[in-house]
Order: C-alpha cells, then structure tokens, then sequence
C-alpha cells in the first residue's frame, strides 16, 4: 500500500532530551527523530517495512525508519520535530507567518534506501552553494 | 555549593525552582525535568562550541573573535536586506539589540515566536483574549483543557506545576480536584492522561470549535459536523456540559492549533468560544508556549515597534503583514540576502526550502553546540547561556517577566553575553556604515 497520509508533526520527551542537550549531530537523536509512527492497520498493509519514504506535495522526499501503532487513526502519520519531519514539512503559511507543521498531506511509501544523520542529511540536501 | 532558585531556560514554563550544584566539571540538578536537566548540562558539555568559527574557501575554521564579528558586522552591512532572526532562549535584552539592529540596517526581525504560536497572536489580535497567570489558574481550575498540545512531552512540568496535580487554594485536592480534557487526533501520552480524550480528525479544529459554539448557543450542529471532525454529537455535548458547569476552567492552546490548517482563524475562533463560555462561568484561555522567552519577543516587539512578530524595516518604519515580512516566507520566496541567526537552528525546523535558500545565502550565527545551522554558516559565534551563565529577563507562557539570575559566568574573556555579543556586532556594524 501506498498512498497519501496527512502529516503530524510534534514534540516527543526524547527528542527534546537531546535536543536541549545539544545532541543532534548524535545517533541517538536519528534513532529518536528519523522515524514514521504509522497507524497499524496502515503499516501492515503496507507492509511493514523497516523503512519508507516520505515525500512533500513539493517534492521534498526523506527516508525514516517506519513503525505501527494505535496512537493514530488510519491515514495519518507522526514524526517527532526535527531536521527529517522539517523536509517534508508544507512551507505554505496561508499568510500567517507559520508553516503547516501539522496536516501536510505527504506520500508514503516503503524504501530500501539508508536513513542519514542530520549531519548526513544537511550535507545532502542543503549542499552549500554560497553567494557573495 | 548548592544555588537555588535558578530559572530554567528552556520550555515556556520558564521554571524558577531549578536548585543546581556545580562542582569542577561535575553540575547536579535537581527539580528540573528531563530536557530541563539536559540543557543545564550543557554547562560542563564537551561538544560546547568554545570559539568563533569563519568559513574560508568552503571549510569553517577558527577565527579570532575580533575576526568573527567584523565578518559578521559586515555580513550584516554589505546586505540590502538582511534577515534578523532572534532565537528564544536567549533574553529579551539580547533580542531587543536585534530588533534595533534590523531597524538600522532596513532588514527584518523575526523571531520563533512566528512559527511557534504567531497564528495564536493573530487571532488574539482578531478576538481579544481571556486570560489568567499561571497562578490563578493554579489556585482555581478544576477544568483543564488541552487543545492541540501534548504537555508531558513539550512542557513536562505544566501538569505538575501549574495546571493538573499541585495543590491550589480552592483546589486543595490537587488532581483530585480537577478534570482535565485533550484535543488531539492523536492519542498522545497526555491524552491517555485526560479524563476525556476528544480525537478529532487532523485539520478540523475550525469545524469543531463552531460545533461546540453552535451547541453552546442552544441548537444542534449540522449532522455532517460529525463526520468531518469525526466526532460525534453526544461526545461534543458532554465535552460542553464539563466546560459548562466547572467553576474556572483553563484552555492550553498548542501548535494543534496554531499549525493547523486554519491557524489563526482556529486560534480566533478559540477566543471566541472562550469569551462566550464566560456568560456560564469563569473561563481563561493561553498558549502553551514552546520556549522560555518565545513570548518575550512578541512583548518586545509589540512595546517597541507596535507589532508582535515579523516586523520589516525596508522603508525606516516597521511594517507587519503575516506571510510577507515573516521568516519562513521571505526565505521560501528569496526575499532577503543574508541572515543573522541568534540561538535557534532555522535549518533543522524550518521547510527544505527555507534551508535551501539559507544554504546559498551568507549566514552568522550564535549557538552553544554544533548543529545543521552552524553546518551552513558562514560565521558561527559562540553562545553564552542565559539564566546560567548571566542575567536578563525571560517572558513565561503567560506574559509574566521572569527576572533571572546565573550560578556562574560566561566562560568567554570576549563576551559576557549575548547582549554583549550583540551590542559588540551591532557597534561594528555602525563603524563599518561610518555611522
């Protein structure tokens, strides 16, 4: 199964741990944060895979480690605020100011591809291109 | 030596009872929670950024510090429109420099508070707002309300401190005084907690917010209310019923809210109902905020220019027009040429586009540990941290000033603080525009 999930994006105890503790560059932190929580019926239709892909209406694709459980109701997915959730976050603000850090429909689908750090992550997508 | 009554400069909760003891290299904290605890830590952390850094043909090295805010002063100098982003867990002291500085130089001063709860001010600015101090909520609530918010794991001591379990005067029973409901559509940890769990489908706050404003003003919602928000009827009404018949009932609005699709207008509707549920009984309403001086800004900013958050100086007055002059849409759309990033990391928690764009642009920034912005700036000036290392003022989530003092000093000979820090870049920054 494939198909488009709405997004929440949120706070979890562990990931404000180490982010206030300066960790992100960390393993722990891409253990805690480059994850999907998925609803279990969804994750077992899909396959339960080790990994997914998870991709913005802009394009904006990232790799997470998947996993189900009964916290959500089918069709939506979590992930914890950090670097990975970000890249796939809405950039739309409605005129606001504000992101849509919670509700961005995204695709999801299983990946054999590896999930990086932040530290592998920023390399990749934000490669430096500076002006000036 | 044990010091107490040290302020905890990380969540909104802004907690003034942190009692720590540093010893060499060793710092034991008590009363503070598990992010509290961690950032304390990072006091005595190996990875502490410890001097400036400056990028010289693609790689960072050290610099001297003197060498680090000339780059930085003209980063800031040589740019037609810089944007000037102040962090929140830094004092208002230090983000009231950056605001002046931006005004100098004809740029835009943002701030955390925008993404965090600026849909939130806006509807405050549509609506008004019912509020409280934590106090008062602490003494009287027996209702407690958490809409769009997850507190045992963004503020872990809201619950204990302010909102469910501490004793108050006229809720001497603690939690067994209170009730608590949580609007979530996921079942979070604080939701599992709740005496009522409201599971709303993602983006309907709107929706349900006008249902409970419907049933309120005696009539029944239209029958596809229930589908939309997938809750039903008969659940709205006992969740009315509780906030009908509490003698003070409290609201703690969260990003569910403000991040939502619908953001201010959910956040106005929220006032709404709130003032509304006043013609019943006693009912307050504020935002869970997610840093400890992320309301500060919108104070600041508000006292001294007239506005709470996104202010663009581009014609000498300040300007505000929400999803023109605000951070992540002047970034998406390419609209200013260098940034100043003051404590906070745009490119972990902003959009890919935004960080693209901050990728190619010149970047400074001050922090206290190595993360994806310090990766792609320019100039990375070391961060002293506030309430630890010096003093300043903070603004709880309830508005309220928190004076704090540190338990030790800054570990720099070049800067006592971030106000320092400021002041030194922004005197640099004159001098170089021969003003």
């Amino acid at each position: 199964m494939t198909g488009v999930f709405l997004l929440n994006t949120g706070s979890t105890i562990e990931e404000g741990r180490l982010a206030k503790g300066g960790s992100k560059l960390t393993d722990d932190y891409t253990r805690e944060c480059a994850v999907c929580e998925m609803n279990l019926a969804d994750f077992l239709a899909m396959g339960s895979p080790d990994r997914v892909k998870v991709t913005s209406r802009d394009g904006h694709s990232v790799v997470v480690y998947a996993y189900g459980a009964e916290k959500l109701s089918s069709g939506q997915v979590f992930m914890p605020r950090a670097i990975w959730s970000n890249v796939v976050v809405d950039p739309e603000t409605f005129s606001s100011g504000s992101p849509l850090y919670k509700g961005s429909p995204v695709k999801v689908e299983p990946s054999n591809d590896m999930v990086l750090s932040a530290e592998e992550l920023t390399a990749k997508l934000y490669k430096l291109q500076k002006r000036g | 030596m044990v010091t107490k009554n040290i302020v905890c400069p990380v969540c909104g909760a802004s907690c003034d009872d942190i009692q720590v003891e540093l010893e060499g290299q060793g710092l034991t904290v008590r009363n503070a929670c598990k992010m509290g605890n961690a950032k304390f830590q990072e006091v005595v952390s190996p990875h502490r950024i410890k001097e400036p850094l400056v990028r010289v043909d693609g790689d960072l090295r050290r610099a001297s510090w003197d060498e680090a805010i000339e780059m930085t002063a003209r980063i800031l100098a040589n740019s037609e429109r810089p944007l000037l982003f102040m962090g929140s867990e830094t004092s208002t002291e230090a983000m009231e420099v950056g605001i002046h500085m931006a005004e100098f130089l004809g740029g835009i001063a943002d701030s955390n508070s925008t993404v965090c709860h600026g849909p939130t001010t806006m509807g405050i600015q549509e609506a008004g707002r019912v509020g409280a101090t934590a106090g008062q909520s602490k003494s009287r609530a027996d209702l407690t309300v958490y809409w769009g918010s997850n507190p045992l794991e963004s503020m872990p001591r809201h619950m204990s401190r302010y909102a469910v379990y501490p004793r108050g005067y006229w809720t001497q029973r603690g939690r067994f005084d209170r009730t608590v409901i949580c609007v979530d559509p996921r079942r979070s940890i604080t939701a599992e907690n709740a005496d009522l769990h409201i599971q709303l489908n993602p983006n309907t706050d709107y929706e349900l917010l006008s249902a409970l404003l419907t049933l309120l003003h005696g009539k029944r919602p239209h029958q596809t209310a229930e589908e939309v928000t997938g809750v039903s009827i008969s659940e709205m009404e006992k969740m009315l019923d509780m906030m009908k018949s509490c003698s003070f009932g409290a609201i703690y609005v969260g990003l569910g809210i403000a991040s939502s699709y619908g953001k201010h207008r959910n956040a106005e509707l929220a006032f709404n109902l709130v003032k509304e549920l006043n013609s019943h009984t006693k009912f307050v309403i504020g935002a869970l905020r997610g840093h400890c001086n992320v309301a500060g800004f919108n104070q600041i900013a508000s006292y001294l220019y007239g506005f709470p958050f996104g202010l663009d100086f581009a014609r000498g007055y300040p300007r505000y027009n929400p999803g023109e002059y605000t951070a992540v849409d002047v970034l998406r759309d390419r609209d200013v040429d260098a940034a100043f990033i003051l404590s906070a990391d745009l490119v972990s928690h902003f959009p890919a586009a935004c960080s693209e764009y901050l990728a190619q642009i010149p970047v400074a920034c001050i922090d206290i540990a190595p993360c994806p912005t310090t990766m792609i700036s320019d100039v990375v000036l070391p961060g002293v941290i506030d309430a630890m290392e010096c003093d300043g003022t903070f603004y709880r989530l309830d508005d309220v000033p928190i004076y704090f003092q540190p338990f030790t000093s800054s570990p720099f000979s070049f800067t006592e603080s971030n106000v320092d820090t400021m002041n030194q870049i922004f005197k640099r920054v004159k001098r170089i525009k021969g003003k």
